[in-house]
């Protein structure tokens, strides 16, 4: 599984980042670091509850 | 520009007066009403303003900044004679602001102070604790914050009951519109001459403060001013006042009258950060605002350039449409994608110190006087812009 973060739409909410902090890295001002991550086998389900929880929409699953 | 569109808008029209003090969810309750009416209605007061009261319209509204520009962020004052940093600007102004503040305010930046947030939360808890009563607004949710913001910034503990008056003067006054405006003025005058001392200290004095750190700031390659230091330290500290203090008002008058919530959050206090997000969702009561720069529509209405339009928070929260059984606080929700913090580029700056306020204050008060109910005291009023609560009497055994 995979999800790709839209860096122009994130706004910092960091709400991915409260459900894995590991997973969805932030910089140093806050905002998602990352537009692609590889979401390793077990952590589908944070991933798809960090999908639901942007507030932006910033957040799309781009493969199972 | 005019502030009325040129032709009729097909939009219900009201006429109320948002400095109107209502009963304890009568605010709320007119807000469904308006839903219920349909996705744009339109206020009379003031020079008139729209209201989109559907959650995909407000998310839309705040993620266009260009053509809902926050130069203009009171719905009934599309003029105004301030200019919030980084609140009120906007483009590449904005973004050089933000990226310079954002490690300030980010989840790591604010996780280093949670000792320190910790520590004035259950030193005031404490001390309320063998009264067996308070009211929590004025005895715990207006100066926990403060005192936050006050030792954050590198601003003097004893000034608080100074700030807090100016601060109820800015929020909190109600009656005549033209006296409510007046004590604001006056107020936010008042605090900018406070902050103007601090600054000018500071650039005499450097010390170990966000005051200090702030003078480093640049804008286009050159120092930033000291009109700009006041415009971005005066929005910072009046929104730091008021907005933590509102929510807790909202969290504990849930708590207070439901037990079962209330007994998870001191038996499972792992849960508190869950709870919290979702009585943010349910309790967004930050009433905000956007000037239309051209014309264009919202969800079929027409919206002329220099219309403004109000985006009261709540009603996305409590959008069925959005949400399954909106209106019902259910701590297993498992989501944030709430607008409590807004959306878009001026997503508030300081979510997540308020995030860090709002959940310290829940694991320490239930942690320290887990049992409690309303108390006696004035009814309970709620205002109909961002100032949540007049009052929350609390009642427990010693």
């Amino acid at each position: 599984m995979k999800v790709s973060i839209d860096l122009d739409k994130c706004c910092g909410h960091a709400r991915c980042h409260a459900v894995d902090s590991e997973l969805f890295l932030l910089d140093d001002g806050g905002y998602a670091l990352r537009p692609e991550i590889d979401i390793p086998p077990g952590a589908e389900g944070k991933a798809r509850r960090a999908v639901t929880s942007c507030p932006e929409g910033a957040i799309r699953e781009t493969a199972s | 520009m005019t502030a009325q569109p040129e032709r009729p808008s097909a939009c219900p029209a009201h006429d109320f007066t948002p400095y109107e003090l209502k009963p304890l969810g009568g605010w709320t309750e007119f807000y469904d009403g308006l839903r219920a009416e349909g996705p744009v209605v339109r206020n009379v007061f003031g020079r008139g303003y729209f209201i989109p009261t559907r959650h995909e319209d407000i998310l839309s509204v705040l993620q266009d900044p260009e053509t809902f520009s926050s130069e203009a962020m009171v719905a009934y004052e599309p003029d105004p004679s301030y200019r919030w940093i980084p609140a009120m600007i906007g483009g590449d102004e904005h973004r050089q602001w933000r990226r310079q503040l954002g490690p300030y305010f980010s989840p790591r930046e604010i996780e280093r102070l949670d000792a320190q947030v910790r520590a004035r939360a259950s030193g005031l808890i404490r001390e309320l604790a063998g009264r067996g009563s308070c009211d929590l607004m004025t005895d715990f949710a207006l100066k926990f914050p403060t005192a936050v913001v006050l030792e954050v910034v590198g601003l003097p503990a004893e000034d608080l009951p100074y700030l807090l008056a100016l601060e109820e003067d800015i929020n909190h006054a109600i009656g005549d519109p033209e006296d409510v405006i007046r004590r604001k003025m006056t107020a936010i005058d008042a605090v900018r001459d406070y902050l103007a001392e601090k600054i000018a200290r500071r650039r005499a004095h450097s010390a170990d403060d966000m005051i200090t750190k702030s003078l480093d700031i640049e804008i286009d390659g050159r120092p930033v001013t000291d009109t700009e230091l006041l415009n971005y330290w005066q929005f910072l500290v009046q929104a730091g006042l008021d907005s933590v203090a509102g929510m807790l008002g909202y969290f504990f008058y849930h708590l207070a009258t439901h037990p079962a919530d209330r007994r998870r959050l001191v038996d499972q206090p792992e849960t508190i950060p869950g709870a919290m997000e979702e009585m943010l969702r349910a309790f967004s009561f930050i009433v905000t605002g956007r000037k239309v720069t051209r014309d264009t529509e919202i969800a079929g209405c027409p919206v002329a350039a220099g219309s403004m339009v109000q985006l009261v928070l709540k009603m996305s929260g409590r959008d069925d449409s959005f949400y399954a059984n909106a209106d019902q606080v259910d701590l297993d929700r498992g989501t944030s994608n709430h607008l409590a913090f807004g959306a878009g580029p001026h997503r508030c700056l300081g979510s997540h110190l308020a995030r860090r306020e709002l959940r310290v204050a829940l694991e320490e008060w239930h942690k320290t006087i887990p049992d409690y109910r309303l108390g006696e005291g004035r009814p309970i009023a709620e205002f109909g812009r961002s100032s949540g609560v007049n009052t929350l009497p609390l009642a427990w055994d010693k």
